[in-house]
């Protein structure tokens, strides 16, 4: 059996049942087509299968189970997109991949193209646990101190179609993190787990209830300090049951688990929770070692081997090359391995969409991670896409090989990583467009040099109140908003979704679209004329107060 | 349920729908099909649409349509929706010029 690296190897129980459900699916569409369902009868259905109708077309959305692809994966990815779709993915900020121009009755087609690489877009969408989403860097990154990804699928197994929590109240996402550094947003979460080694060596779980953006934007709370291993699955269990039987189901802008946990205070939700616990046969849940074993076998290791002189060789490329050594100062993250390093590929050229790459990218990225990175892909919940064990030496050659299809942009965490929802280009909820702001931000500071000169400062722009592009946790967040017929967008400042937590102030009323590019740059101005020696966006922020910024960004209102 | 649109002076009416099959956008035209180009879509009085929207939603299944609903348009050639919604439903999204929707023949 060949075992890829970075996910879960499917079994035949795995591929049958896909192949029931996408008999099944196919069944839903042919009875909707004929009349036999209505569009009431068969939206429910439609939504559990990740299939959403949008402005111009059906949008499906497929699960890309803790952001991990296999380079088969993705060249069916880029296969659909060019067959099904107008040539384009759109990657998610839960780590999933979009296709923006669907129809319906080749739905079924695309569902047993993607059960081909063992892929499926169920939970991607209903009042459901939806997919689990981990750090990009797991595996691989020098400052982890657990890999989460096993248990990230311990969870996408426990979660998929589980009985109990196929109709929450709501949705429900969860995160998980083995790394001090956080980088799921694991605050923003319903459930945010934190992982880390207890002192014989088994994981310890940190997790945190609670959290979320939307309408009501909520920092998660300490559930659990030290959830061991084998109760990880009865404390979460426990934790949904309490909010299926308490969420609220009879107003949807009050129905997610936050507003429960807000409701009732973290100490009664934690006494509730200990108290399901009590009654039930932990037995049934517990997760063993061997049962742990068994998952991670499905797993393969990447052979880490590097030449001895493979630092060395990038060290004198950098020196050598000027462009090539700011791409590796913004793209690229310490690895476990000193002969390897992760590089991360941008997908926000200047000017560009965010999170959208043609098929032909797609395609190259899968060329590039069988050449550099053992054919694994992981997708960002920033909208980028991660190659996790590439050799140092072996870098340089994949920069180039990126330069080639456009995906070599040096600008990551810096302002030209903008994240975006898809906005009402194509979102039926959404109030104003999100991307041209992006691509308009994007082209404003197109140059490198000034975005390196910035530093660390990441905007987030979201449609509409629901906050897919995670407005509320941007350095400088924006949420566009309709005043009779036109955008117009409401600027924040000081959100962050890592370990400090934060959301964003309102700096004051919303501004036209047309000056909003323009208010930016005076915020980015007053930074830059006001910031002491190393000090970053938020740190000059904190030390300033908002006033200053508050004043630069309607100066000329 | 849906409210009313609110036409001001000078504004009117158009049905519009998403094709069941691929979810086009499509507008009601005036004898009773539905079109993709906006160009070709009846233009309607506050009093009259109400009565083409129960037709439009009772035969929508039969025409192969879903989500029939009302909005307002500026009566010039082609309408032009009055909210930035319906104008991107109507031209196709704003960030692929490849992807806009022709109005008219």
């Amino acid at each position: 059996m060949s075992v890829p690296v970075g996910h879960y190897q499917y079994d035949r129980i795995d591929r049958d049942f896909l192949q029931a459900r996408i008999a099944e699916f196919e069944g839903q569409v042919k009875r909707r087509l004929d009349g036999t369902l209505s569009e009431d009868e068969f939206k429910p259905l439609r939504l559990m299968n990740g299939l959403y109708l949008q402005l111009h077309a059906y949008m499906l959305r497929v699960a890309i189970p803790y952001g991990i692809l296999d380079s088969r994966q993705v060249r069916k990815l880029g296969k659909i997109a060019r067959r099904y779709d107008r040539d384009y993915g759109h990657f998610t900020t839960r780590q999933n991949i979009q296709f923006n121009w669907i129809r319906l009755e080749d739905t079924p087609d695309i569902l047993r193209e993607l059960a081909e690489v063992d892929m499926h877009a169920i939970q991607t969408s209903g009042n459901c646990i939806r997919n689990v989403t981990a750090d990009e860097y797991a595996g691989a990154a020098a400052d982890e101190l657990v890999d989460p990804r096993v248990h990230a699928e311990i969870l996408r197994q426990w979660s998929t179609l589980h009985p109990e929590f196929t109709f929450l109240p709501r949705k429900f996402k969860i995160a998980i993190s083995g790394s001090p550094n956080d980088r799921v947003a694991a605050r923003f979460h319903d459930i945010g787990i934190l992982a880390r080694p207890g002192e014989d060596g088994a994981p310890l779980f940190r997790i945190f209830v609670g959290g979320g953006l939307g309408r009501t934007p909520v920092i998660g709370e300490e559930l659990f300090d030290s959830v061991r291993e084998e109760h990880l699955l009865a404390t979460l269990e426990a934790i949904l049951r309490v909010y299926n039987a308490h969420g609220r189901r009879d107003n949807i802008y009050k129905a997610r688990i936050k507003i429960l946990v807000q409701a009732i205070g973290v100490e009664a939700y934690r006494e509730a929770v200990e108290a399901e616990l009590a009654q039930m046969d932990l037995e049934r849940y517990r997760l063993t070692p061997e049962a742990v074993a068994a998952i991670r076998s499905r797993f393969a290791v990447p052979l880490l081997e590097a030449p001895a002189d493979a630092d060395a060789v990038l060290t004198e490329q950098r020196r050598a090359d000027p462009l090539f050594d700011r791409w590796v100062r913004s793209n690229t993250h310490v690895h476990r391995d000193p002969g390897h390093i992760i590089a991360t590929i941008s997908l926000k050229p200047a000017g560009g969409i965010p999170g959208d790459a043609t098929s032909a990218q797609i395609g190259r990225l899968a060329d590039l991670a069988d050449a550099y990175s053992f054919g694994e892909i992981r997708i960002t919940h920033l909208q980028n896409v991660v190659l996790g064990h590439v050799r140092k030496d072996r870098l340089r050659e994949l920069w180039l090989g990126l330069s080639e299809v456009g995906l070599a942009e040096a600008n990551i965490g810096l302002i030209g990583d903008i994240v975006a929802c898809p906005g009402l280009d194509y979102c039926a909820l959404a109030n104003a467009r999100s991307i041209p702001i992006a691509q308009k931000l994007g082209a404003r500071f197109a140059d490198t040099a000034l975005q390196a000169e910035i530093g660390a400062l990441r905007i987030n722009i979201s449609g509409c109140i629901n906050a897919c592009g995670h407005h509320h946790a941007g350095h400088i967040g924006l949420l566009g908003v309709d005043k009779r017929g036109e955008e117009f967008f409401q600027l924040t400042v000081g959100g962050q979704a890592e370990n400090g937590a934060a959301i964003g102030t309102i700096l004051g009323a919303a501004l036209p679209e047309d000056e909003t590019v323009d208010a930016i740059a005076r915020l980015v101005d007053c930074y830059l004329g006001r910031r002491e020696s190393g000090e970053t966006f938020l740190e000059t922020l904190t030390r300033l107060g908002h006033e200053p910024f508050r004043e630069a960004a309607y100066e000329a209102v | 349920m849906k409210r009313p649109v609110r036409l001001e002076p000078g504004q009117k009416l158009v049905l519009t729908a998403n094709r069941l099959l691929d979810g086009r956008t499509v507008w009601w035209r005036e004898d009773g099909a539905w079109d993709l180009r906006i160009g070709y879509a009846v233009l309607l009085d506050a009093d009259g649409a109400e009565a083409e929207l129960s037709r439009a939603v009772e035969e929508a299944q039969r025409e192969g349509v879903v989500g029939v609903y009302d909005t307002a348009v500026l009566p010039v050639v082609p309408p032009e929706p009055v909210t930035v919604r319906e104008k991107i439903r109507a031209h196709g999204p704003t960030v692929h010029p490849e992807f806009a929707v022709e109005t008219a023949q």
